[in-house]
Order: C-alpha cells, then sequence, then structure tokens
C-alpha cells in the first residue's frame, strides 16, 4: 500500500519565557492510504503539535514532511496553502467554524478558498450541491442555515468533519475530535468518522483515550518527542 | 472568492465597523463641507476682485500717475488690431468726504472714471444700486435731483422713474432683492432713499445740477443682520469731497480742493476692502481738480495730461497672459516715440509703469486667501487623520478579535495575500460607504447651509455664524465641486485602506497554528 503522509526526523521545541521545552525530538510516522491511525500518548506530550506539522500548520524546526511524495515545507508558500486547501483537511477538538458564517456557509468556505472570484460564477452550482451532499451526510441537511452558536457541540464537530471533507482530501487530520463532547456525542463522531475511513478516507486521529484509539486500524505512541 | 466573501460578511455583521464608517463618515462630510465654503468664498473674492479691473492694467502705483496715457491708448488701439475692446483711464487718489447735513466726514480713496466705459471694461454698473432698479439715471456728470411726492400718503417718483421701476419689476419678478423693499414714509414704491416734496406731484429739485458721486455702500452705510444696508443718504443730498493736488514731483501744488457733488448711487462690489473705502467721481472732473490734465508751462507749450491707470479689456476668446505680453512691447515700442518730447520728471513716470493681468494685479489679495484656504482645509486634514488612525485602531482590534478566524482561514489553505486582501478590502469598504455618506452628507449640508444657519437664527441670534453684518458676502458659498467630492471621495478610501495595512500584514504574517492558539 502507497503512502499518503511521510514524516521523518521531526524536531519542535517552543520557548515559554526563558526555557526551551522540546516537545519533538525526532518523531517520525507513516501514514498508508486508507488506513486510520490513532496517535496516542499523555497529555502534553505533542500529539497536536505532530498533528499541525503533519497538516502544514506549523513547521518543524528539523525534519521533513511528505505528502502524496511532496516535501510540504520545501514548496513554495502558494503551492503549500493549496495543498492544504486541496489534500489535507482538519477537524479541531474546538471544532474551529466561522461564527459569522451559517452551515452552509462553513462548509463552503474551503470550496471558495480554493476558487477565484472569476471562476466561482460558473462553479458555484457544483460547489454548493457538493456542500450540500456532505452536509446530508453528516446528517446536518436540515441545518443548512443555522449559525454554529445554534448548534450543539456535536453538531459542530460533525459541520468540522463535512467542512475537512468537502474538497475530498487525500488526508484528514482529526485532533481529539470527541475531546469536547459527551459520550454519546464522542461516539456518534467515531462512528462518522469510521464510516467515512470505510468509505476510503485515510485518516490520523490524535486522542489520549485509549478506548477512542481501539476503533483505529493502527495506533502509534508518542512519548519522549517520539513515535513508539 | 472568499476575500470578497468575508470582506462583505464582516462589514454587515461586525458592529465595531460601524465606528469606523462613523468616523469616515463624519471626515469626509467635515473635510467636504469646509473645503467647499472655503472655495466658494475663493471664488467670490476672484470674482468680485476682478469685478474693479480689466483685463490688463496698466500703472505706475504713483499719486502722480504718469503721462501720454491718452497717445498711448490710441497706439495700443490702432496696433492691436480687434484684440483691444476697450482702454480708459483711472485716477487713484485719498480725500476727505463730508455731509454737510451732518458734518459726517470720512477718509476716501478716489476713483475717478469715465463711467461708460468704466462700466465696459468690467462689472462696475453690477454693482449699483439706483441704477439697478432705475437703468441709466446714474451719472457722474450734473445730476438732477428726483423729488417723490407723497399724494395718497405713499411716496411716488417722477413718472420716468417709476416707469423704469416697474419694467425692472416685470422683467425680473423672482429678484430677492426686491423682498427688500420696506415701503415707508421715507421710501417710494422703489427702491432706495429720495428727497420728498409737498406738492401733489413728484419732479425735479430747482436746485444747482451738481457733478455725481457714487460712494462704496459701505464708506457711510451700516449693514444689518438680514443682510440689507440702512441707507441713510438720500439720492441727490449733497456731498463734499476735498482733495489734495500733487504736482508732477509729488509735492502738494496748492490748497486742498473742495467741491460739492450730489450723491448719486451706492457701489457695492462685495469686497469689503473696495467698498468701504471707494468714492468714484468723474475721470475729467478729478483730472481738473487734482492738476492732472493739460497744465501750461513757461515756454507755452503744455504738459502732456496724467492718468494714475489705463484699463485694457480684451476681445472675447483672447488669451491674457498672451496679450498681457504683447501691450508689454507695445509699451516698449510706445516709449521709444515719446523719450525725445518727454521731461525728465515724465520720463520718470513712465518709467514706473507696469503692465499686469488682473489676477497678478489681485495676486496678494487673492494670494492670502487661497493660503487661508489651504490652511483651513489641512487643519481639517490634520483631524482626519485621528480617524484614520482611529480606523486603524479598529482594524487592528478587528484583526485579534479575529485572530483565530484568521487561523481557521489559513488552516482550509488561504494564502497570505488572501489573508491581507480581505482585510485591505475591509478597509476600502469602510472608506467607500463612509465617504459616500460623507459625499451625501457634506453636499446636502453645503446645499441647504445657509437654510441651516437662518434656522439656527431664529434658535438663537448669535449661532449665526456667517453675520451679513460682518462679511461681505450675503450667504454663504453653497457649492460643491465634482472634483473636490472626487478628490475628497478618492482620499477617504485611500486612507481607509492604509489604515488597515498594518493589522492586514499582522494578519497575513502569523502561521495557521500560531492564530489558533491565540487566546
Amino acid at each position: 500500500m502507497t503512502n499518503v503522509l511521510k514524516a521523518v526526523n521531526i524536531h519542535k521545541s517552543y520557548r515559554m519565557g526563558k526555557v526551551k521545552l522540546s516537545v519533538l525530538r525526532g518523531a517520525s510516522l507513516s501514514v498508508a492510504a486508507g488506513e486510520l491511525l490513532a496517535v496516542t500518548g499523555s497529555s502534553g506530550c505533542g500529539k497536536s503539535t505532530l498533528l499541525h506539522i503533519l497538516g502544514a500548520l506549523d513547521p518543524p524546526d528539523n525534519g521533513t514532511v511528505q505528502l502524496n511524495g511532496d516535501d510540504v515545507f520545501s514548496l513554495p508558500v502558494k503551492r503549500r496553502d493549496a495543498l492544504r486547501n486541496s489534500e489535507v483537511g482538519f477537524v479541531f477538538q474546538f471544532y474551529h467554524l466561522l461564527p459569522e458564517l451559517n452551515v452552509l456557509e462553513n462548509v463552503l468556505m474551503p470550496l471558495m478558498v480554493g476558487t477565484s472570484i472569476g471562476a466561482w460564477s460558473s462553479s458555484r452550482r457544483r460547489c454548493r450541491e457538493q456542500a450540500r451532499e456532505i452536509i446530508e451526510r453528516v446528517g446536518l441537511g436540515e441545518r443548512l442555515r443555522h449559525r454554529p452558536n445554534e448548534l450543539s457541540g456535536g453538531e459542530r464537530q460533525r459541520v468540522a468533519i463535512a467542512r475537512a471533507m468537502v474538497t475530498r482530501p487525500r488526508l484528514l487530520l482529526a485532533d481529539e475530535p470527541t475531546g469536547n463532547l459527551d459520550a454519546k456525542m464522542g461516539r456518534e463522531i467515531l462512528d462518522l468518522l469510521r464510516s467515512l475511513n470505510e468509505a476510503g478516507q485515510t485518516i490520523v486521529m490524535v486522542t489520549h483515550d485509549p478506548g477512542i484509539a481501539q476503533l483505529a486500524d493502527r495506533r502509534v505512541r508518542l512519548a519522549d518527542g517520539k513515535v513508539e | 472568492m472568499y476575500k470578497l466573501f468575508l470582506t462583505l460578511r464582516y462589514l454587515t455583521r461586525k458592529w465595531i465597523v460601524i465606528f469606523a464608517v462613523l468616523s469616515v463618515w463624519m471626515c469626509v462630510a467635515m473635510v467636504l463641507i469646509v473645503f467647499s465654503v472655503m472655495d466658494g468664498f475663493l471664488d467670490n473674492i476672484k470674482e468680485h476682485s476682478r469685478g474693479l479691473l480689466s483685463d490688463i492694467v496698466v500703472d505706475n502705483a504713483s499719486l502722480q500717475g504718469f503721462p501720454y496715457y491718452d497717445e498711448f491708448s490710441k497706439y495700443l488701439m490702432d496696433k492691436s488690431g480687434d484684440e483691444v475692446k476697450v482702454v480708459t483711464p483711472v485716477i487713484y487718489n485719498y480725500g476727505i468726504m463730508r455731509e454737510p447735513d451732518t458734518n459726517f466726514t470720512k477718509p476716501v480713496r478716489v476713483v475717478a472714471i469715465k463711467l461708460n466705459d468704466y462700466c465696459r471694461v468690467n462689472t462696475f454698473r453690477d454693482s449699483l444700486y439706483y441704477d439697478k432698479y432705475y437703468p441709466g439715471t446714474t451719472t457722474l456728470g450734473p445730476f438732477e435731483v428726483p423729488l417723490a411726492a407723497i399724494p395718497g400718503g405713499r411716496p411716488v417718483l417722477p413718472p420716468e422713474y417709476e416707469k423704469l421701476f416697474a419694467d425692472y419689476v416685470a422683467k425680473h419678478p423672482k429678484d430677492e432683492s426686491l423682498k427688500e423693499l420696506k415701503p415707508s414714509p421715507f421710501s417710494p414704491d422703489g427702491v432706495g432713499r429720495f428727497v420728498q416734496t409737498f406738492d401733489e406731484t413728484p419732479g425735479y429739485a430747482d436746485a444747482e445740477a451738481l457733478p455725481g458721486i457714487i460712494i462704496g455702500t459701505d464708506v457711510v452705510y451700516t449693514r444689518n443682520a438680514d443682510g440689507s444696508y440702512n441707507r441713510r443718504l438720500f439720492r441727490g443730498c449733497k456731498v463734499i469731497l476735498t482733495i489734495l493736488p500733487l504736482t508732477i514731483k509729488g509735492t502738494i501744488a496748492e490748497d486742498p480742493v473742495s467741491l460739492v457733488m450730489r450723491h448719486v448711487d451706492d457701489s457695492r462690489t462685495r469686497v469689503y476692502e473696495i467698498d468701504s473705502m471707494c468714492v468714484y467721481i468723474d475721470f475729467d472732473l478729478a483730472q481738473k481738480m487734482l492738476s492732472m490734465g493739460p497744465q501750461e508751462r513757461v515756454d507755452g507749450t503744455k504738459t502732456p495730461p496724467r492718468t494714475s491707470q489705463l484699463l485694457v479689456q480684451l476681445a472675447d476668446g483672447v488669451d491674457i497672459k498672451e496679450a498681457r505680453a504683447r501691450v508689454q512691447d507695445l509699451w516698449n515700442e510706445f516709449l521709444g516715440t515719446v523719450a525725445d518730447r518727454a521731461s525728465p520728471e515724465d520720463l520718470n513716470l513712465l518709467r514706473l509703469v507696469t503692465i499686469e493681468t488682473w489676477e497678478e494685479r489681485q495676486i496678494q489679495f487673492i494670494a492670502a486667501v487661497e493660503k487661508e484656504k489651504v490652511l483651513v482645509t489641512l487643519l481639517f486634514v490634520i483631524i482626519s487623520f485621528v480617524a484614520v488612525l482611529l480606523i486603524s485602531v479598529i482594524f487592528y482590534m478587528v484583526v485579534l478579535q479575529k485572530t483565530r478566524d484568521i487561523g481557521i482561514i489559513k488552516s482550509l489553505g488561504a494564502t497570505r495575500g488572501g489573508v491581507a486582501a480581505i482585510f485591505l478590502m475591509y478597509g476600502a469598504a469602510v472608506g467607500v460607504v463612509g465617504g459616500i455618506l460623507g459625499v451625501l452628507t457634506g453636499t446636502v449640508f453645503v446645499h441647504y447651509i445657509n437654510q441651516i444657519q437662518d434656522l439656527l437664527a431664529q434658535l438663537h441670534p448669535n449661532l449665526r455664524v456667517w453675520s451679513p453684518d460682518v462679511y461681505t458676502f450675503d450667504r454663504i458659498p453653497n457649492v460643491v465641486k465634482t472634483h473636490v467630492i472626487g478628490a475628497v471621495f478618492l482620499a477617504a478610501v485611500v486612507t481607509s485602506t492604509a489604515g488597515a495595512v498594518v493589522p492586514a500584514i499582522k494578519a497575513a504574517l502569523v502561521w495557521p497554528i500560531q492564530s489558533l492558539r491565540y487566546e
């Protein structure tokens, strides 16, 4: 099976006042196409940092990340942005929806980002259909015009998943997707991720909960800044 | 696409943006109002200061004037073909005006003119009060005093005057100045104040027909708050003018010369410096009084007559600056023709002659107002910088508030340029919205500025900021020029966009995760 993602010898440290905190110390990881990988580890071990680096949201101090064979951090900034738009979908623990936009607009946003103003008029109908379809799929077809503050936590996370999936990315990165939800809601979200994976979606999920990690095809543990 | 979408969404969903729009709105309206009023004021000054000059002015700025003006006038007319329409001499001097009935005296600037020619080179006739309503009755020559009779309790003027006034009213039914007419025991149905007779029928006084004098309105009258004048002089009343003649060398020639004259009209050019100083008398009379006419020399020859100034009016469409250069050349040629016969004193006066366009002549006066306009506008532009700063602070706050959104948008693949563009477009949109509102408010305000002032004055007289008894112009200039609107609007959009530059750069440069982690 081909690797969608390959991270090699990732180092990352942060400065906390006068203290330099090394979070990742040579973490390496490969993700095969269609795989559901769970990254576990204790709180504060650098799981989210690793996920952000894998998704090109944060640069590593050292090391390389290859997405479909491209060295993400060697690419020109514009190419990297385009890659982030079309190849990677993010699901955050705190949803990170745009509060001014309704469900449909939030889900449409990645398509808008990837389309120029000139091309939008011709692709608008198709994009809206694409967004509606994914919203229906996550079970929010009746809530298209609702704003995030009118939705429950689970519904918000479904919108976040729909937004992450709307561009049909090769890789879905989920950072503690159930961390902010009650058990029932969390289960629903996991079921949704599982169904997406069964449909062929490659997913890397970060969680501190071993129970959730059990649902993954493969589990790796992050400890002392390295992947075990 | 997301840039435009988010810009519009932030514009309509963010309450904080209202403060930025309000700042731009107020600043644009403020600058537009100030600039338009000052610009209108300057235009009025230019228009009216041109009123007493001609296209080209030839003079030597000396009280003795300069000789050979009559010869030069003919020379100029002959040589310039159709380019020059009229050339007329003017003498300037100073004197004392006295009203014998009240012994009121006032120092005045005497302007001696050939009335008909003078009215052809400038708009002096438009400044005359009586001549407007009774055209053709104003003369600087011997003036017959009209008498108003009171047959039915209301004064009635001689039939010729009544007809002229009736014709005027018929031709100008909407003339605002007619509202000024307030029938009173001292006023006829027409305009102004006339000597009254106890006879049943109006007519003319048997008194001596003395030369006429036109008096600047602010020389003797005071203005009321509504802009009208207290015309205390009767038309045809006696006025004594005393002037001091000078020799060609500039020494006092003899005793002061006094002349009894009749007040025939009032002139209001709307330039206070002129209207509060000038009286107008006949050129030939003044030349004689001031010993500037031909004087017999010891050898029996005569001195050339002198004038203070020659006003040259060009034909329509002639370029004034180019014509001035040609008049200068002709003057230089002319000097060559008189050099052998002119006395040394004459030559001294001739050498002082300068030839200027009317704008060059009034440059100091106009430049002062222009500088005032620039200064006041600059002050308001400086105040407007506070608005730019405010916009910048508001955008900075918006960026801080939207830091997490910026991270989200970037995590979805938005480029640095795209994120910066959202905030720059946001700034420009604030400028456009505020600018449009400001232009509309400013234009409407300037258009109705006089009505607004009248309304305020009704609430309290002290709220009348542009009082006609203080300013020469009755009304506040109320025209907004299209190019001014364009410039102010453009400046609003540019400065609003500039206010968003720093926050936009800040938003663009951070890594997505830094924004997402922002608390």
